[in-house]
């Protein structure tokens, strides 16, 4: 339950931040020139994270994070 | 008149890569794409996975498409093929003597014909009813891993996403992947809405999967005797799960992602082909049991992603924290620079570390003394151990569209638990590890 707890606590802090903080966190429109580069995308590489994500998916018991926890395969 | 296409403004391109790698479906991720239809995407992927000591290996050729039509409808397809050969672990601990098991997996099932089989148990007892079953010996201080096994997967994945509000993008993907013992089928959606200038998305998406589990020679009954070889028909499992996530844009050089998600497994989550050791007190081998797990499990894990620009290069960094009902813990950092070395060619050291604790059912091995378990398991994906992944991928660029691209890494499993305080397991290796090279060529081409 402390997992729960801590998720619960980083969620909660997620929605806080997302409720109060945007304001000063974010960036004007016109600041976005190294946001909009490729590299900068979170899934930059989907193609590398799908082998990495199935890789770890058959040799470990944890998965997923960046979506959802592997899975569609008999390998584990 | 030549019409010019719409450019992706900094504003768009900004919000979508903080949107897009949401729940890591195709679909989610296809927001990434500006308005305006787009060229057709292909990534492709050629994977050659070996592990050391002649265990597994893999080729997998792997192709992606991505078709954006405009206004953010876009359509992504992926097929896989799988071609797994090599020795796995079947679960029984090295011993000093020769072992002798009986291979439930691959094709090696068949008849051999002609050729009558028996099986000697470590207690002596000759079992007569393994015809159709090949053997084979494992010698004295190796990991028993049968070497017949092989098997092939083929998978495809496809996702659309669309806006369906202002701000307001939907998606909805759907996998279908078959083996030689194995069928899944899974279909997934996701929401996602900005906010606060397009700086923050929060998102949410749920998954089902329905798996049909078909263990070559049928599924063991969990818990029995190995040398009984008790085996029922085929067995299925299904999984749901949920995500949420929410991004943000930090800064100009700083995107951030928090996730978590849940999911729980119903259904037939035993390895039909392992099984675990007997020994009596002196730690002599007495027999070897199937493994048998719980009926189901949940699952939960907290994502924190980073994307930071620095002087140029960007910095991928993550952390991971899991945990199930199973009893498992896992803690996971992985960082990689992605550095720009001009001219359309860049160099990406990537650096992963991982642990996990083991499952409340895992044995190394059973003590004959002691009562046998309701679950037990002797798979080292269910033990205590710490893996590293180091490596570096190198790209080049050419006429603006294409890309080629090598990534070369080792990952290494070294496990906690490995020995013995029994006399007959002194000096064994009882969980010797793993490791493995991955070299992966990537080509993509946008037309």
């Amino acid at each position: 339950m402390r997992l729960a707890r801590l998720v619960g606590l980083a969620c909660a802090a997620g929605v806080l931040m997302t409720m109060t903080g945007c304001g000063t966190l974010g960036v004007k429109p016109w600041q976005r020139d190294l946001l909009a580069k490729k590299e900068m995308a979170l899934d930059a590489n989907p193609l590398d994270a799908a082998i990495d994500d199935h890789i770890y998916f058959s040799k470990e018991a944890a998965s997923g994070g960046r979506g959802f926890g592997g899975g569609g395969c008999g390998c584990n | 008149m030549q019409l010019k296409k719409k450019s992706p403004t900094p504003l768009r391109l900004g919000l979508m890569a903080a949107s897009c790698a949401l729940l890591g479906s195709p679909g989610a991720e296809a927001q990434s794409v500006p308005d305006g239809e787009q060229p057709l995407l292909i990534d492709t992927g050629l994977l050659y996975y070996k592990e050391d000591q002649g265990r597994v290996q893999t080729i997998e050729p792997v192709v992606r498409l991505k078709k954006d039509y405009g206004d953010e409808h876009v359509l992504g397809v992926t097929l896989t093929y799988d071609s797994l050969t090599g020795g796995s672990p079947n679960g029984a601990i090295p011993a000093k003597k020769v072992q002798t098991f009986a291979t439930p997996s691959g094709t090696s099932l068949k008849p051999v014909s002609g050729v009558p089989q028996t099986y000697t148990t470590p207690s002596g007892q000759v079992v007569a009813a393994l015809a159709k079953i090949t053997l084979y010996s494992i010698q004295p201080g190796q990991l028993p891993l049968d070497p017949n096994f092989h098997d092939r997967r083929i998978a495809a994945d496809v996702s659309w996403a669309q806006p369906i509000a202002t701000n307001t993008n939907a998606s909805i993907a759907g996998h279908l992947s078959n083996e030689l013992d194995f069928d899944s089928a899974a279909v997934n959606g996701a929401l996602s809405h900005d906010f606060n200038g397009k700086n923050t998305t929060v998102s949410a998406g749920l998954n089902a999967e329905l798996d049909a589990v078909k263990p070559i020679g049928g599924a063991p009954v969990g818990g029995t005797d190995y040398t009984q070889l008790l085996k029922g028909g085929n067995k299925s499992k299904d999984v749901l799960g949920g995500l949420l996530g929410v991004t943000q844009v930090m800064s100009r050089h700083w995107v951030a992602q928090l996730n978590y998600s849940y999911d729980k497994s119903n259904g037939y989550l035993t390895d039909p082909y392992k099984i675990v050791s007997v020994v009596d007190g002196t730690g002599a081998e007495t027999g070897y049991r199937f493994e048998n797990r719980p009926g189901n499990r949940t699952r939960q894990s907290a994502y924190f992603g980073n994307k930071v620009y620095i002087a140029g290069n960007v910095l991928d960094v993550s952390y991971r924290r899991s945990k199930d009902d199973w009893g498992i813990q896992s803690n996971t950092i992985d960082g990689r620079l992605h550095i720009d070395l001009g001219n359309d060619i860049y160099l990406e050291p990537h650096a992963r570390w991982y642990h996990q604790g083991a499952a409340d059912f895992y044995h190394l091995y059973l003590n004959q003394a002691d009562p046998l378990p309701t679950y037990l398991s002797a798979d080292p994906r269910l033990a205590d151990f710490k893996a590293t992944t180091f490596g570096v991928k190198f790209g080049v660029g050419f006429s603006g569209n294409t890309e080629l691209s090598l990534r070369v890494e080792q990952y290494q499993q070294k496990p906690t638990d490995t020995s013995s305080a029994l006399a007959g397991l002194q000096g064994l290796d009882l969980n010797p590890g793993l490791k493995t090279i991955i070299v992966q060529l990537g080509w993509r081409y946008d037309y």
